[in-house]
């Protein structure tokens, strides 16, 4: 399973890849905002995208319309790792297609629930 | 300061530190202090606005802050290397967050989030010319002390 995670904060990143190995995914690239996501994912070999939301450069929101935009990464899962967590928030994320939420701060048990959900889908 | 803002930040912190952190945090007293002086060194602070306007700080000496960086990244203290300043922000982000959406839930009201400003530094003093309700939590992490400040403005209705 070969994971992106785009976010502008190194420590997050870091949070991440370490919840991701605890939950047995090893393969992971990582990106520090929503343009530099674009350039790795590349010819889309990348099965599920963690992003944040609030970066510079791009949002995650731009970076979601972006993926969802293009043929090669349209179908990727895609899972938004936030703190915005209020309802209209979260429409908006569902509405330019991200697959699910995941809300800061969050337990490795969350995680694995939302990664589950989202490539059974 | 509504009893409410203060429960909310309370419960956030400790959601933040056993989660993300590793660590149990135990809170003091609270007191309404005019200004802070942090023993040391590090000052993360996270704006909010909306019909509510204010701001989250995070307090720590060095030593605390170079131990939650290392436990947020899975390392060693000795370690650490230039993260520091990364980590607390990314700590008053979470904080900061998770109190917006705890008060989003009681209150209906949604506060925009600025990203953090993270200061590091000696002898200083945190002071704030506006007229603003402020008051500090203080957090017991082991042997380290954390403060957690709420500033707060509220909008006069029209």
């Amino acid at each position: 399973m070969r994971f992106l995670i785009v976010d502008d904060s190194s420590t997050m990143r870091r949070i991440i890849i370490n919840t991701l190995n605890k939950l047995g995914y090893e393969d992971v690239t990582e990106a520090g905002n929503g343009r530099e996501g674009l350039d790795r994912l590349g010819g889309g070999a990348v099965d599920i995208i963690i992003t944040d939301w609030n970066m510079p450069e791009m949002t995650g929101i731009e970076f979601v319309r972006s993926v969802r935009g293009s043929s090669v990464t349209k179908d990727i899962p895609v899972l938004m790792v936030t703190t915005n967590a209020a309802k209209d928030d979260i429409v908006e994320a569902l509405k330019v297609g991200v697959n699910s939420y995941v809300v800061k701060p969050f337990t490795p048990e969350t995680m694995r629930e939302k990664i589950e959900a989202v490539l059974s889908r | 300061m509504e009893p409410q803002f203060l429960t909310e930040l309370s419960d956030a912190t400790r959601e933040v530190f056993r989660t993300m952190v590793f660590r149990e945090v135990t809170e003091g007293a609270r007191t309404g202090r005019t200004a802070v002086q942090p023993g040391a060194n590090v000052v993360a602070t996270v704006a909010f606005a909306g019909k509510t306007s204010g701001l989250v700080a995070v307090y720590t000496a060095f030593e605390a802050a170079n131990e939650i960086t290392a436990a947020m990244l899975g390392i060693e203290p000795a370690e650490v290397d230039g993260e520091l300043p990364d980590a607390i922000g990314e700590l008053a982000n979470m904080i900061a967050g998770s109190f917006r959406t705890r008060m989003a839930a009681v209150s209906g009201e949604t506060w925009a989030i600025s990203v953090p400003t993270v200061i590091v530094g000696r002898d200083f003093y945190t002071k704030y010319v506006s007229d603003v309700q402020r008051v500090v939590c203080p957090f017991q992490m082991g042997p380290h002390e954390v403060l957690v400040e709420l500033i707060v403005t509220r909008r006069n209705e029209q």
